[in-house]
C-alpha cells in the first residue's frame, strides 16, 4: 500500500465525516424547508440549537477534502474544476447562503421580518448544497465524465457533466441529509426530555428511513445501468458494504422505533458510510473514471509522505480538540444537567 | 442569461476570472484580519476580567466575540469560495504546481478547523465552562488565527519566489515542499501581512470606539475599547516599519522588476532616488511630479547609496508589471503607513507628557479615519504584491494566462458573485452595528 492510498484513506474519511456530520446539518435546514408551513417557533428553536456549535467545524471537513485533493491529487483537482465548474459553483453559491443566512439570523437581531428572510434562505441554501454536491458526485461516478480539451465546445462544459446517474444521486443526498438530521434530532429532543419533539422526529425519521432505504434500492440498479464499471467494482469489492449499509439501515430504524436514540444515531451514521465507502471501493483506482486513476493524478511520493506526516501531526492536535466540542455540547450528561 | 450566451463565444478567460480572485480575495483578506487580531483583543480583555472581576471587561469579550462570531462565519464562506476558486479559476495553475506548494494549504486546513472548533467552543461555552478554562479556549483561537496566515501567505510568497524543485525536460522533479514553503519571500511577507491583521484589527476597533467616545465622551466601556484597541493598532506601527523595509529588500533581490514598478524607476542607475507620490508615465517612460530623495531607493533596496537599481526599461516588455497601478498603490500604502507613525509619535509624546491620550476631538477623529485607511492601506498592499507579479502567476514559471479556465461563463459568474458579496458585504455591517447598538446596561444584567 503506497502513500497515495494512504492518502486516498484519508481522504474518504473527510469526505465520510462531512457528510454524516455536515449532511446531519443541512438536513436540519432541508427539514426547515419541507416544513415551513407547519413547523412552530419550538421547532426551529431545537434545531437551531443543535447545529449552533458545530456546524463551523462540520463545515471544515469539506475544505479539508479539497485540500487534499490539491495537493496529492492535483491533476484530479483540476479536472475537477474544468469538468464540474457549474454544479461545483452552485453547490458554493449554497455555501455562501448557507453560512450567511445561519450566522446573520442567530447574530443580525434584525426585524422578525428579516429573520424570517434569513431562515428562508437558510432552508433552501440547505437543500440546494447537498443537492448540487450530490450531482457533482453522481456525475463522476457515472464515469461518463469527459475532461474537456481545447476543442471542446462550449456546451459541453455546462451540460457535459449531467447524467441520470448525476440528478439521482443530487436528489439521494438530499434525503441522505433529511434521514441522518431527523435521527440525529430524535436523539436531541428525546434526551431533553422533549416528549413531543421526540414523537415528532420519531415518526420522521421513520417515514424518510423506509423511503431512503426504497431509493437505495433503486440506486444500485441506477448504478448496474448507468455505470456498469461501478457496478462491476461493487460486484468483486464493493459487496459486503452494501450489505453494512443495509443491515445498520434496517438497524437504525428499529432503534429509532425503539427510541436507542444513540445507537440508531451510530446506525444511521454506519449506513451512510457504509454508501460511500461501498463507492470509494468499487471506483478505485481511478479518482475520475474513466480517465484519471489516482496513480496518474498524484503528486509524488515525497510530497505525498511529506502531507501524511503532517496529517498526522495535525490530528494529534485536531482529533482532541475536536472530541472536547462534542463532548461539551453533545454529550448526554450535560445536556441533561443544562436542561434541569 | 444573455451574458452567458455572450460569454460562450469569447474567448479570453483572463480578465473576468483576475478581477473575480481579486474581489473574492480582497473581500475574505478584511475578514481573514479580524479573523487573526480579534481573538487577542478578547484575550486581553477576559484576562483584565479574570485580574479585576470586574464585569465590564467581561462584558467587552463577550461582546465582542459575538461581533468575531459574525466575522468569523463571514470569513470561512469567503475562505471556502477561495479554496473552490483555485481550482474553478486556475485549474492549470493548481494541477501543474498542487504538488510543490499544497502542503501549506493542508496545513492551512487544520488550523483553519482548530480555529473553527475553539470558535465554537469559546462563543457557546460562556456559561458551560470554568471562568479560567474559558479564556484558556481562546488561545487556540487566537494561535490558530495566526498559523492559518503564517501558512497560507508563505504559498503566496512561493509565487513570488518558486524554490523547491528543479525542471527537466518540462517535467517538475526534486520536489522538496518544505523548501518551497520557506522561500526567499516567505519569512518576510508573512510577518507583513500578520502585523498588518493585528493593525487592521486595533485601527478598525479603535475607530469603531472614537466614533462612540466623541457622541458621549464619558463612556467608561467604550473608553476601555478604544484603548485596547489603539494600543494594538499603534504598537504595530514601528513593527510594521521595520518588517516593510525587509519586505522591499526581498523584493529588491527576488523581483527587481516588481521594485521597479512600484518605484516607477524606469531607467537603470546608480544612487537612484527614493521617489514620494508621482505618477508613472510608461509612454514616455519616466515617472513625473515625484518629490526625489536622491540616492535613498538605493540605500532602502540594497543598503547602499551608491549601488544600482535596475530599471523597467531593461526588462523585455511581456514581464513587466502594469507600472502605474503598482506604484500608486504603493504610494498610498506608504503614504498611509507615514501617517499612522506620526499617530503613533504623537500619543507617544503626549503619554509621555501627560500619562494619557490626547484629549483634542481631533485625535478621536484622526482615530476614526485610520480605521477605514488601515484596511486601504492592506489592501493597496495586496494589489503591490499580485499586480506587481503580473503577468506571471508563479514568478518566472508560469503566465496567469497560461493558468486559467477554459471553462466559458467568467464574466456572469463575475457578475453573480459581485451582487452576492454585495449583499453579504451588507448584512455583515448591518448585523455588527446592531450588535453594538444593543443597549449596555441590559445585555450587563440579563446575559
Amino acid at each position: 500500500m503506497g502513500p497515495d492510498d494512504l492518502l486516498l484513506i484519508v481522504m474518504l474519511i473527510a469526505l465520510t465525516l462531512y457528510a454524516v456530520l455536515g449532511g446531519a446539518d443541512f438536513g436540519a435546514g432541508i427539514w426547515e424547508f419541507t416544513t415551513a408551513l407547519q413547523a412552530t417557533d419550538r421547532e426551529r428553536q431545537h434545531i437551531y440549537k443543535a447545529i449552533g456549535p458545530v456546524w463551523e467545524a462540520n463545515h471544515v471537513w469539506l475544505v479539508f477534502v479539497l485540500m487534499i485533493l490539491m495537493n496529492g491529487f492535483p491533476k484530479a483537482f483540476a479536472a475537477l474544476g474544468l469538468t464540474l465548474w457549474l454544479p461545483l459553483l452552485l453547490t458554493l453559491v449554497g455555501i455562501i447562503f448557507r453560512g450567511g443566512a445561519y450566522i446573520f439570523r442567530s447574530y443580525g437581531g434584525g426585524p422578525k421580518r428579516e429573520l424570517l428572510l434569513w431562515e428562508a434562505i437558510f432552508a433552501v441554501a440547505s437543500t440546494g448544497t447537498p443537492l448540487f454536491l450530490g450531482a457533482a458526485a453522481g456525475a463522476i461516478a457515472s464515469g461518463k465524465l469527459k475532461i474537456p480539451t481545447e476543442n471542446s465546445l462550449p456546451s459541453e462544459f455546462v451540460i457535459g457533466w449531467i447524467s441520470p446517474l448525476a440528478v439521482f444521486t443530487g436528489f439521494y443526498s438530499i434525503g441522505m441529509c433529511a434521514y441522518l438530521a431527523a435521527v440525529f434530532l430524535t436523539r436531541e429532543a428525546h434526551v431533553i426530555g422533549d416528549e413531543h419533539l421526540t414523537t415528532i422526529w420519531r415518526q420522521r425519521s421513520l417515514s424518510t428511513g423506509l423511503w431512503m432505504g426504497v431509493l437505495s434500492f433503486g440506486g444500485l440498479v441506477m448504478v448496474a445501468i448507468e455505470a456498469p464499471h461501478l457496478a462491476e467494482g461493487f460486484v468483486t469489492r464493493g459487496w459486503p458494504l452494501v450489505i453494512i449499509s443495509l443491515v445498520c439501515g434496517i438497524g437504525s430504524l428499529i432503534e429509532v422505533w425503539r427510541l436507542n436514540c444513540s445507537r440508531a444515531v451510530i446506525a444511521a451514521s454506519g449506513a451512510v458510510t457504509a454508501v460511500i465507502w461501498g463507492w470509494g471501493i468499487s471506483q478505485y483506482p481511478a479518482i475520475i473514471p474513466p480517465s484519471i486513476t489516482a496513480a496518474q493524478a498524484k503528486s509524488p511520493d515525497g510530497v505525498l509522505w511529506m502531507m501524511l506526516i503532517v496529517i498526522l501531526t495535525g490530528g494529534v492536535f485536531l482529533l482532541p480538540a475536536l472530541g472536547y466540542l462534542f463532548m461539551l455540547f453533545k454529550g448526554e450528561q450535560l445536556d441533561r444537567k443544562v436542561a434541569s | 442569461m444573455t451574458g452567458l450566451l455572450a460569454d460562450l463565444t469569447t474567448a479570453n478567460q483572463l480578465l473576468p476570472a483576475r478581477l473575480q480572485m481579486a474581489f473574492t480575495l480582497g473581500f475574505h483578506i478584511i475578514l481573514a484580519c479580524y479573523g487573526v487580531g480579534l481573538p487577542v483583543l478578547m484575550l486581553v480583555a477576559e484576562w483584565r476580567f479574570l485580574q479585576t472581576g470586574d464585569r465590564l471587561w467581561q462584558k467587552l469579550a463577550q461582546r465582542w466575540s459575538r461581533s468575531f462570531a459574525v466575522l468569523f462565519a463571514v470569513g470561512a464562506v469567503s475562505g471556502t469560495v477561495l479554496s473552490f476558486e483555485l481550482g474553478l479559476l486556475w485549474p492549470e495553475f493548481m494541477g501543474r504546481w498542487g504538488a510543490v506548494i499544497g502542503l501549506p494549504f493542508t496545513m492551512e486546513g487544520f488550523a483553519f478547523f482548530l480555529e473553527a472548533i475553539f470558535a465554537g467552543i469559546y462563543l457557546y461555552g460562556w456559561d458551560r465552562l470554568p471562568k479560567r478554562v474559558h479564556w484558556l479556549t481562546g488561545w487556540p483561537i487566537a494561535i490558530s488565527g495566526f498559523l492559518s496566515a503564517f501558512f497560507v501567505v508563505t504559498a503566496n510568497a512561493w509565487m513570488n519566489a518558486p524554490a523547491g524543485f528543479r525542471i527537466v525536460d518540462g517535467k517538475i522533479v526534486d520536489i522538496d515542499p518544505l523548501a518551497a514553503m520557506f522561500n526567499v519571500a516567505s519569512g518576510a511577507q508573512v510577518t507583513h501581512m500578520i502585523v498588518a491583521a493585528y493593525m487592521v484589527t486595533g485601527f478598525s476597533v479603535a475607530a469603531f470606539y472614537a466614533f462612540c467616545l466623541l457622541r458621549d465622551p464619558q463612556n467608561e466601556y467604550c473608553r476601555r475599547a478604544f484603548t485596547l484597541g489603539l494600543l494594538l493598532g499603534l504598537v504595530f506601527v514601528p513593527v510594521q516599519m521595520v518588517v516593510g523595509d525587509w519586505s522591499a529588500k526581498v523584493v529588491a533581490k527576488s523581483q527587481p522588476v516588481k521594485l521597479a514598478a512600484m518605484e516607477g524607476q524606469f531607467q537603470t542607475e546608480r544612487h537612484a532616488p527614493l521617489r514620494i507620490g508621482g505618477i508613472p508615465d510608461p509612454v514616455a517612460r519616466e515617472t513625473r511630479y515625484a518629490i526625489e530623495i536622491p540616492g535613498a531607493l538605493s540605500f532602502l533596496s540594497y543598503a547602499d547609496f551608491n549601488a544600482e537599481v535596475k530599471g523597467l526599461n531593461d526588462f523585455p516588455d511581456n514581464e513587466k508589471p502594469p507600472v502605474i497601478v503598482v506604484h500608486l498603490a504603493f504610494q498610498v500604502m506608504v503614504g498611509i503607513g507615514s501617517l499612522m507613525g506620526l499617530l503613533a509619535a504623537g500619543c507617544l509624546v503626549n503619554y509621555v507628557r501627560f500619562r494619557s491620550w490626547p484629549k483634542s476631538k481631533w485625535f478621536l477623529r484622526t482615530v476614526v479615519l485610520m480605521g477605514p485607511l488601515s484596511i486601504v492601506a492592506m489592501e493597496a498592499g495586496w494589489i503591490v504584491t499580485e499586480v506587481g507579479r503580473q503577468p506571471w502567476i508563479v514568478h518566472g514559471y508560469m503566465r496567469t494566462a497560461d493558468a486559467v479556465t477554459r471553462a466559458p461563463g467568467v464574466w456572469s459568474v463575475f457578475a453573480g458573485t459581485m451582487s452576492i458579496y454585495l449583499l453579504l458585504g451588507i448584512a455583515t455591517i448591518t448585523s455588527l452595528v446592531r450588535l453594538a447598538r444593543v443597549p449596555l446596561q441590559e445585555d450587563l444584567h440579563g446575559t
